[in-house]
């Protein structure tokens, strides 16, 4: 059936807009280089998205929660037992990403015969200083993206690229000039709500502005309520285990008082 | 239907988040398989082994020290052994016997805890500790019994539901007890198993109501004394002075008494010229 070329680069094409659909409503995660280490974090619905996998290494997963298992599971037992064998510090996400993850993914992906791997996959590997911090994306199709400061995982690019947009614009410490985790979590918190609710449900204008906290105060309400959030620092100090960040109230809540 | 794991080439199943069971899939279980050894081998009088170590409740938790020989036969091999390693931040593993074997089995077990935490999204019991030990010692056994690389353990673990610390010891078939008071391991150990007892049962108060600084004159005392009746335990020399390793693990914190502080209690409490 699939033997002639043209019915199979049909077919991949068909399975290439299959699995973005099914990405499509999936809520982002956002890999942030700061001073103290890693931070991972996303609102989810039912399922946690970010894990542990390694010493200095964490992953999170956009798409189905069976195929993330999956790949979890196969992370993790390629992380230990090369840690094991060598050393702990031959583990990267360079490596399991090049060499483990991204062409069984690509495999999958082109084997048409059987189901896909529904799941973009986002790895951070914390450095001993922020500039050998490290972020591998590897897509449901085994392609690898690679970033240092920064990195978003979400169902298309435009999300993405509004994302670090607005992580960007994030303030920064006065002293360092650097992003500090205590200024970027209620920072995360806005760029996830103006991410995952319309302009409208938020009383924002075009230029983002609030012009009606009522509504924003809602819509951050429906966020705590209706997701769980998840914020994983990939400790600089503490490698060897990661640490599990709480989350702040809103700054724009903070500053118009309706902070609850 | 195809499974993930089959259509993305995963491992087959195995128990899940059981480390070891992983191990057996790469490799042919480099830990631990016997090679049957012939009447007269001589290679064996070659193999390293490590002693002495102890442990025993004091009045914050639990002291485990150990000295820092290994020897082979009649030569020693190192004077610088670490033989108490921290698994995690919740326990230690005293090691006696082939520091080849001890040192692969705390590297298992140090994997195979951060495994389990990681793959099933929880801490293992204590109880699962003890068991994965136990399970390293039985497969270990024929190496045991050739000669080649037996292991006699302390593993000394916080309790997360009574918030003590507690001693396990093993014997080399991997059944464990625990130690209610006090454990000790390696060749060195009759000496300073009946100086505890004795101390425990007859002194003013028991080994519990020591206080920290007590302990860890008792511990350098009984290593010394290991040291003065059995030549695989190593003591402290004058011209390169190494000496035994001695960590504290309360109910709170894991603490690691630095050289320097173990340097001045020993000259001031050990080295005694009657």
């Amino acid at each position: 059936m699939f033997d002639e070329p043209y019915r199979w680069i049909d077919a991949i094409h068909q399975r290439r807009d299959y699995i973005a659909e099914q990405l499509e409503r999936a809520a982002p995660v956002i890999g942030l280089s700061l001073p103290e280490g890693i931070l991972l974090a996303t609102f989810h619905r039912q399922n946690p998205k970010i894990f542990e996998i390694y010493d200095r290494i964490g992953m999170a997963g956009i798409g189905h929660p069976a195929d993330l298992e999956t790949v979890r599971g196969i992370l993790l037992n390629m992380a230990h037992v090369e840690g094991f064998q060598r050393s702990s510090s031959d583990v990267s996400i360079e490596r399991l990403s090049l060499f483990g993850l991204a062409p069984r993914l690509k495999s999958a992906f082109e084997d048409i015969s059987v189901p896909p791997i529904i799941l973009d996959v986002l790895l951070a590997e914390v450095g001993r200083t922020m500039s050998e911090d490290r972020f591998v994306q590897v897509s449901f199709d085994g392609n690898i993206s690679r970033g240092t400061d920064m990195a978003v995982l979400a169902p298309t690019d435009e999300i993405s690229a509004r994302m670090i947009r607005a992580l960007k614009e994030a303030p920064r410490d006065m002293e360092t000039q650097k992003l500090t985790l205590e200024k970027a979590l209620p920072r995360l918190r806005d760029i996830f709500l103006r991410t995952l609710y319309t302009q409208e449900d938020l009383g924002t204008n075009d230029d983002g502005a609030i012009v009606s906290p009522d509504r924003y105060a809602l819509c951050d309400k429906k966020l705590t309520e209706e997701r769980a959030w998840e914020g994983v620092l990939l400790d600089r100090d503490n490698p060897t285990c990661c640490r599990h960040i709480p989350l702040p109230p809103s700054e724009n809540l903070a500053l118009s008082g309706k902070s609850r | 239907m195809m499974t993930g794991h089959e259509r993305i080439g995963g491992l087959p199943p195995t128990r899940p988040g059981y480390f070891p069971d992983l191990l057996k899939v790469y490799q042919d279980q480099t830990l631990l398989k016997g090679s049957r050894r012939e009447e007269g081998d001589s290679f064996l009088s070659g193999i390293t082994h490590g002693t002495t170590i102890l442990a025993f409740h004091y009045r914050d938790g639990v002291l485990v020290a150990g000295d820092r020989r290994a020897t082979a036969s009649n030569r020693i091999m190192s004077n610088r052994v670490d033989k108490v390693i921290e698994i995690d931040k919740s326990s230690l593993l005293a090691i006696s016997g082939s520091p080849a074997m001890a040192l692969e089995m705390a590297r298992i077990l140090d994997h195979s805890l951060k495994y389990y935490r990681r793959s099933q999204l929880t801490e293992i019991s204590l109880e699962g500790k003890i068991r994965i030990l136990a399970q390293l010692l039985k497969d270990n056994l024929s190496m045991a019994v050739e000669g080649i690389g037996a292991v006699v353990p302390l593993y000394i673990a916080r309790d997360p539901e009574t918030g003590s610390v507690r001693i396990y010891f093993y014997d080399i078939l991997g059944a464990h007890f625990e130690g209610v008071e006090f454990s000790v391991g390696g060749s060195g150990s009759p000496e300073v198993q009946g100086i505890l007892r004795y101390l425990d049962r007859w002194d003013s108060r028991p080994l519990r109501e020591y206080s920290r600084d007590e302990a860890i004159v008792l511990a350098l005392r009984l290593l010394e004394t290991a040291s003065y009746f059995d030549s695989a335990t190593g003591g402290v020399k004058g011209q390169d002075p190494v000496y035994p390793v001695i960590k504290l693990l309360t109910p709170e914190t894991l603490e690691t008494i630095d050289d320097r502080t173990i340097s001045t209690i020993y000259k001031d409490e050990v080295i005694r010229v009657r």
